[in-house]
């Protein structure tokens, strides 16, 4: 008897399971909804989760304030674990049911598969990846293989990250006296995110004068990389760019102390942030790394309404936030106030949304003043921003301090486009 | 209990005809033509986010299926399957953006092309066994998710490639709708062509190979031959799936096929049964739809307002994400012979009803 009655719960939880895989949520009239895939439990999530709350925070404090110009608008947030599959279900749940109009992503693998939905269904894709080839939406550089004209970010772009980084490291090799030609390393995993400014940096590198070096690889996966650390000390590299992020460069950055490397890392968006710093400790030694917002703490007139939108997961107000988590409010208000244009200018879709990105220059969403840098998105160039605030970070007395080194600016050169 | 091997009662073959059938009674021939043919009308009737599931279904179906040709059926192991998969479709979307050929062209060709490579790193299995071939297709992932990152010219290397859509006499299936009669087609003719192999003389030296090699081999089954064979066709198959993968999405880039799809793509076989073709089918069906289901379990805790705040939504996260793996768990210690098995005991329950034995 037990047996059945087993069977029939079994029967009975698989019956309500496929029901509810059919029951759509009922979408109410005059709304326009906005998808939003997150990374919160997959591979990435250590700093896919600062950045998809940003997102989700400052949508859900935007549809408690007027929405869009008075116009509701909904938003799910749907955690993808990272994995194309679900990215797709969750897309066309969205485009199917919900007659999404934009959308906010995060990683490479994700981006890159709706590149091509996103652009047949105009729908613009705000996404966390910050590859160089989604800059060129209209293909006008002969370079790009697909133009991407429906995906925006906001941030500089990997490789215009790293060539402002060589920017800041030919200035630095100067002011410190050096003489002779300083070298140049690549350093990361084979894989397509921290491959993605590969060539364009080591480009720039060769053109401000670095002997650009043998690329170094170092897993994704943290683990002990002192054979990696012996070959940078032996070839006596001066600069080094770090790809990868998270536990990977903490394991690298202690297995070069180890072995006692005498070079300058310089990191990417992605490398470095508070959580970071804290399990880094003693082992941080002048690690340059860039941001495209200030920190939690910071004095800027955009930080009150940073507060209270963190305040709509932290009613207490104490949790202190990453720039990642930021980064995420800046992507969701310049999406907001693309769809607050569109809604004055023949309604909120797709294509009118993509047209109100590219309204005004030198933009900075109302309220964030002193948050967002400045940006400025045109029809055939989606590189937002050049300019990259660069800081460095050390260990004194049992904390790590960070400091604001320089603010460079990369040139928007056509060949640069997409790539 | 039955076992696979028990014939249930009153069924006796007399000729080999009856043996060799595909479909063992009436019924199921009619059931499975008129499942078909429903089928081709769904894109009436259910949403697109359905019609995506679906066309999810048959390209990781079709590549499945290479797999338990491989493992079900030939008793060898791959751990590189993801890593073929993903080889199809950069071949495919290489060959047409290269030398443009037509792309319903370029799919079976990207098939023969991952047979290819497929063989290649299949060729040990002629020596080795076990563990120790586990351990060398294991590499052979490795191997080519690095080629994937390095080969700028074949897979565009961290820019990713583009793949055009299917073109047909001037109509492209670039729509969902569209394509899924594509992948429905891909789908009913490479299983029609599994279940033919394996009625095949090819297909019971497969067999053979797996349930004892010594005797397969005193019978005058090439070993060598057919363990290599079967490496063949199954990275042909995950080829085919590739290509239709990267045409469904229009591009393809190397974040996708990592050594968690070839493990993916086991779990799918060992779900539904391994050395069993419907069983296969049954497999990624669950494994496609299972985070599905999860998620909008999810979905309507969302709706409620004690469930709609973010420290519920992200622990149900979390909760989804160690449910997937728990249902896998579950499902190898109550049913090891997968959903194929488990259909069989159901069918014979009502078949014996109220004798079953």
């Amino acid at each position: 008897m037990n047996s059945i009655k087993n069977k029939k719960l079994l029967l009975s939880s698989i019956t309500t399971c496929i029901a509810l895989s059919f029951t759509s949520q009922v979408q109410a009239e005059d709304s326009v909804f906005v998808g939003h895939l997150a990374d919160m439990t997959g591979p990435t999530s250590f700093v896919a989760k600062h950045y998809g709350s940003g997102i989700r925070d400052a949508l859900n404090y935007k549809k408690k304030n007027n929405g869009i110009n008075g116009t509701k608008f909904e938003h799910e947030t749907i955690d993808y674990s990272y994995k194309v599959p679900q990215a797709i279900a969750a897309y066309k749940k969205w485009t199917s049911r919900k007659n999404m109009v934009v959308m906010q992503g995060f990683g490479t693998a994700d981006t890159e598969a709706l590149i091509s939905f996103v652009s047949r269904d105009k729908i613009p894709n705000f996404s966390g990846s910050y590859s160089g080839h989604l800059t060129d939406p209209t293909g006008k550089n002969p370079h790009t293989k697909k133009p991407a004209p429906y995906n925006f970010f906001y941030g500089a772009s990997y490789s215009d990250v790293c060539r402002g980084l060589i920017q800041w490291a030919a200035e630095d090799w100067k002011s410190k006296g050096n003489k002779g030609q300083p070298k140049f390393t690549h350093i990361g995993a084979n894989h397509p995110y921290p491959n993605a400014p590969k060539t364009a940096c080591a480009d720039y590198a060769k053109e401000l004068g670095f002997k650009v070096l043998h690329p170094v690889v170092v897993s994704m996966k943290p683990g002990d990389f002192k054979a990696q650390c012996l070959s940078i000390k032996n070839s006596g590299s001066n600069y080094g760019y770090l790809g990868n992020l998270g536990g990977s460069t903490l394991s690298l950055i202690k297995s070069c102390n180890t072995v006692g490397t005498d070079i300058q890392l310089m990191t990417n968006i992605w490398g470095a942030d508070k959580n970071f710093f804290n399990a880094g400790g003693s082992g941080l030694k002048n690690y340059v790394f860039p941001t495209m917002t200030p920190f939690w703490g910071d004095d800027a007139p955009g930080m009150k309404l940073v507060g209270e939108i963190s305040k709509m997961s932290d009613p207490s107000g104490n949790k202190e936030r990453t720039h990642h988590y930021m980064r995420g409010i800046c992507s969701a208000y310049y999406m907001i106030e693309a769809m607050e244009w569109a809604e004055e200018n023949g309604g909120i879709t797709g294509e009118n949304i993509k047209k109100g990105m590219y309204v005004k220059s030198d933009w900075v969403p109302k309220g964030l003043e002193g948050v967002c840098l400045p940006a400025t998105w045109k029809a055939d160039d989606h590189r937002g921003i050049n300019k990259i605030n660069i800081y460095n970070a050390n260990y004194e007395n049992g904390s790590v301090k960070v400091n604001k080194v320089s603010t460079v600016t990369v040139e928007r050169r056509d060949d640069w486009l997409g790539y | 209990m039955s076992s696979l091997t028990m014939r249930p009662c009153g069924d006796f073959r007399t000729s080999y005809k009856q043996d060799n059938t595909i479909f063992e009674t009436k019924t199921i021939r009619w059931v499975t033509i008129f499942t078909i043919l429903a089928l081709c009308f769904a894109p009436l009737v259910v949403d697109g986010y359905f019609i995506t599931l679906l066309i999810q279904i048959s390209y990781l179906g079709i590549a499945a299926l290479g797999l338990n040709i491989l493992v079900g059926y030939t008793g060898q192991i791959s751990l590189g399957h993801g890593a073929f998969f993903g080889f199809g479709a950069f071949a495919s979307a290489w060959l047409n953006t290269s030398f443009h050929i037509p792309v319903f062209l370029c799919i079976p060709l990207a098939g023969f092309l991952t047979m290819g490579v497929g063989m290649m790193f299949g060729a040990p299995a002629a020596r080795i066994k076990g563990l120790y071939l586990a351990i060398a297709t294991l590499a052979s992932q490795f191997i080519i998710e690095d080629f994937f990152a390095r080969a700028d010219w074949f897979s565009g290397g961290s820019s990713g490639s583009m793949a055009e859509p299917i073109n047909l006499f001037g109509f492209a299936f670039d729509t969902d709708q569209s394509f899924y009669y594509v992948a429905l087609f891909s789908l009913v003719f490479m299983f029609i062509w599994g279940c033919n192999l394996m009625r095949s003389r090819d297909g019971r030296a497969f067999v053979a190979v797996r349930d004892h090699y010594l005797s397969a081999e005193i019978m005058g089954v090439k070993l060598n031959k057919y363990r290599l064979l079967s490496f063949g066709i199954s990275s042909f198959y995950a080829g085919i799936g590739g290509a239709l993968y990267a045409h469904y999405l229009g591009y393809v880039s190397a974040e996708g096929f990592t050594l968690m799809l070839s493990i993916q793509f086991l779990a799918m076989i060992i779900i539904g049964g391994l050395g069993s073709i419907k069983g296969t089918l049954m497999g990624v069906i669950f494994m496609v739809f299972l985070p599905e289901v999860l998620e909008s379990g999810v979905g309507v805790m969302k709706m409620t307002d004690w469930g709609n705040i973010p420290m519920v939504v992200d622990g149900l996260a979390y909760i989804k994400e160690m449910t997937i793996g728990l249902v896998i768990i579950g499902f190898l210690i109550f049913e090891p012979e997968g959903l194929a098995h488990r259909w069989t005991q159901i069918k014979n329950y009502w078949k014996f009803y109220p004798f079953a034995y």
